[in-house]
């Protein structure tokens, strides 16, 4: 079939199409369908299947805030997954407890997906109660007067923006929060 | 379809007796330069800000978040599809022996081409970004770029279906191949996923991503590369079935490779598996094509002393073939585990974009200028200069970038290493970055001023050859 396609413009097209939408198919439309866990929000209430938690969906003021941290391009520095490495469980952890590792029935309520594909800042699927207002506001202002030597931009119009920077503050919060995973409960509100 | 076979597939078709006046492929290549320009700077400024933070900081549309997405579109729709499609304008009608079916569709794409490209300058910077990769652009916007893609394949369609010679030069599947292709993969990327969430979304969207590159800018810079090298070189290329099994098996793997951005990460492990698996056969079509490339040259390498298209050309050969083993090799979950998420990254996605299908389509444009405008190019040695800056900007860029992300990564997977010491390990690495971008960039002034000034009339010099085509 292959040998008449450089001289049928039709049966070039067939073939073309043919080869593409079957990998087309089988990467996009059956994998969904296969696996439950992309869809369905995560529930789990017996501790000896690990953390417990349920994934509630976005409030108005997150949702607010999540489309500033879209607009913002936060997600072309940080990520948004803690993968299956050790390293990465460590570095999301707190207090000497590593975090779990992010899975699919985390997301469900995610559009766009903030997944992230490069690291210039940590990681951020578990910062949420990591730190408190206050810590935010400074931060956003000028990440250096916290952390000397980041390359962080400073966020000056979110940081003197009450309304938008209680909302994004409100969406941080909630990153890491479906899966109950702190020993001692401790987060900052 | 009737008319006569060429006497060999293997020999790009000499031009034929048609004139062409080439009005779509002059707007389109030429609106593209002014952008590669203006993106250019974008770029340099980014780089800078690594350097130095605060640079534009309390301006919102000049943050990095802004900027960065501007730069990408910029580059991969307003410089290099553009050219891209300036150049295939050129191409198909010369191949198929006819002129091109109509150059006022084609001036009319090039118009809303131009139309959307600064309708996503001025969203981007107000922050209208829909938070896709790639897909940035909001749904007005990407409303626009379907009807132009359909105007722009309608137009090549309706050409090669007119066409005198029936047999096929591999540069005309290769853009067939783009054309169909870049219709599922931009709709999925962009319409789908508006229907999905979470990791479903992300899915199509890596979907998306890896094919803008492996099924848009791949094979249109592979035509290219098919029909300059030939050219450029004068020479017949070496194997018609080694183009056929390239293309081929390139049609067949590439598309089942998206998941391979998320190794490691919230998605079904054999869905992982099934991209890496794909991801290493692909050095397959790439293997091939290279060696076909390279056994066209055989005996040909002096002419590259002074042929400044064959220069792009082959370093451009040499680039993708080391971009395409980089990315088999980043499947794999061992070498992952290092370089994902890292400033190699950058470095590799560079090397892609600029080293390998940039250059193609540099190549592409200082040899269809002087041809174009019937007039020798405005300064020979002016290119060659613009070839040397891109050339060591471009290595400094993608070999630090490389060190230094490997680096990044191993510290990473060291948790007693606090993160900040790791961003500021690497500014020694960004700072050589930035003078390499410099250095790109004045590659582009070089190659953007002579261009220009060719196509103005600015050359002293009439050659006869250039005249002849
Ligand atoms: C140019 C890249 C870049 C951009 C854009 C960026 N950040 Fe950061 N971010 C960093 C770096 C580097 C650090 C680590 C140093 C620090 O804490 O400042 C960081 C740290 C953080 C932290 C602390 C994480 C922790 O675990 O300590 C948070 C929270 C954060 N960023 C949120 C944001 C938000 C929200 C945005 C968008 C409004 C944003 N960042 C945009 C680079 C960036």
């Amino acid at each position: 079939m292959f040998g008449k396609t450089d001289v049928s413009a039709p049966l070039f097209v067939v073939a073309a199409l043919v080869c593409f939408l079957i990998g087309g198919l089988m990467t996009t439309v059956v994998p969904p369908l296969v696996d439950a866990s992309w869809s369905r929000p995560f529930k789990n209430d017996d501790p000896s299947k690990g953390p417990t938690g349920v994934l509630r969906p976005y409030t108005e003021i997150e949702l607010k805030g999540r489309a500033i941290y879209v607009r913002e391009g936060c997600w072309y520095c940080h990520t948004q997954q803690t993968r299956t490495i050790l390293a990465d469980t460590v570095r999301s952890g707190w207090r000497g407890v590593n975090a779990p590792i992010s899975t699919p029935d985390e997301f469900v309520y995610d559009s766009p997906h903030l997944f992230g594909t490069k690291r210039t800042g940590p990681d951020l699927s578990h910062v949420g109660g990591k730190y408190d207002v206050q810590w935010h506001r400074t931060h956003f202002r000028n990440p250096r007067d916290l952390v000397p030597g980041s390359v962080m931009p400073p966020f000056p119009w979110i940081a003197n923006n009450e309304p938008e920077f209680q909302a994004l503050v409100a969406y941080i919060q909630t990153l890491g929060r479906a899966k109950d995973w702190r020993p001692d409960h401790d987060y900052e509100q | 379809m009737t008319g006569k076979e060429n006497p060999s597939p293997m020999t790009v078709p000499a031009a034929a007796p048609p004139v062409h006046s080439d009005t779509a492929a002059k707007w389109f290549i030429l609106s593209s330069i002014a952008y590669f320009f203006i993106v250019g700077i974008i770029a340099v400024t980014i780089a800078a800000k690594f350097v130095w933070p605060e640079l534009l900081g309390t301006i919102p549309a000049f943050s990095y978040g802004r900027l960065r997405p501007l730069h990408v579109n910029g580059m991969l729709f307003g410089w290099l599809l553009a050219a891209d499609m300036g150049l295939v304008y050129y191409i198909v009608p010369r191949l198929c022996g006819v002129r091109l079916w109509s150059e006022k569709l084609g001036v009319a794409t090039a118009v809303l081409w131009n139309v959307i490209i600064l309708g996503a300058v001025v969203s981007l910077l107000a922050g209208w970004n829909q938070g896709w990769e790639y897909a940035e652009l909001p749904m007005p916007l990407d409303v626009l770029v379907v009807v132009a893609w359909i105007m722009f394949g309608a137009n090549i369609f309706a050409t090669i279906a007119s066409r005198k010679y029936a047999q096929m030069y591999v540069t005309l599947w290769y853009i067939m191949g783009t054309i169909l292709w870049t219709a599922f993969v931009y709709l999925t990327g962009n319409f789908a996923v508006l229907f999905t969430t979470g990791v479903n979304q992300a899915n199509l969207n890596w979907m998306y991503v890896h094919n803008a590159v492996g099924l848009i800018f791949t094979p249109v810079g592979l035509a290219l590369a098919y029909y300059f090298i030939p050219k450029a070189g004068e020479v017949p290329l070496h194997s018609h079935k080694l183009s056929m099994i390239g293309f081929w098996s390139l049609a067949f793997v590439y598309v089942w490779t998206g998941a391979h951005h998320m190794i490691h990460g919230p998605i079904s492990q054999w869905l992982q598996t099934i991209a890496i698996v794909f991801s290493v056969m692909l050095l397959i079509p790439v293997w091939t094509v290279v060696y076909n490339f390279i056994a066209t040259m055989k005996g040909q390498w002096p002419q590259m002393r002074d042929n400044v298209p064959l220069k792009f050309l082959m370093s451009g050969v040499v680039f993708y073939l080391l971009t395409c083993f980089q990315g088999p090799m980043h499947s794999l979950r061992s070498v992952n585990a290092i370089v994902s998420k890292t400033d190699w990254i950058p470095g590799h996605a560079h090397m892609a974009v600029l080293g390998a299908f940039s250059f193609f389509a540099i190549a592409g444009v200082y040899y269809v200028i002087p041809r174009m405008f019937r007039r020798g190019l405005s300064s020979e040695p002016m290119a060659t200069w613009s070839y040397w800056l891109m050339m060591v900007g471009g290595l400094g860029f993608f070999v630090t970038l490389w060190l230094g992300g490997f680096w990044q990564g191993w510290q990473w997977n060291n948790p007693s290493i606090p993160f900040i010491d790791t961003v500021v390990a690497l500014k020694p690495v960004w700072t050589v970055r930035f003078f390499s971008g410099v250095l790109i960039f004045l590659g582009i002034v070089l190659f953007a001023y002579n261009i220009m000034a060719t196509a103005v009339g600015a050359s002293e010099k009439r050659t006869g050859a250039a005249a002849a085509v």
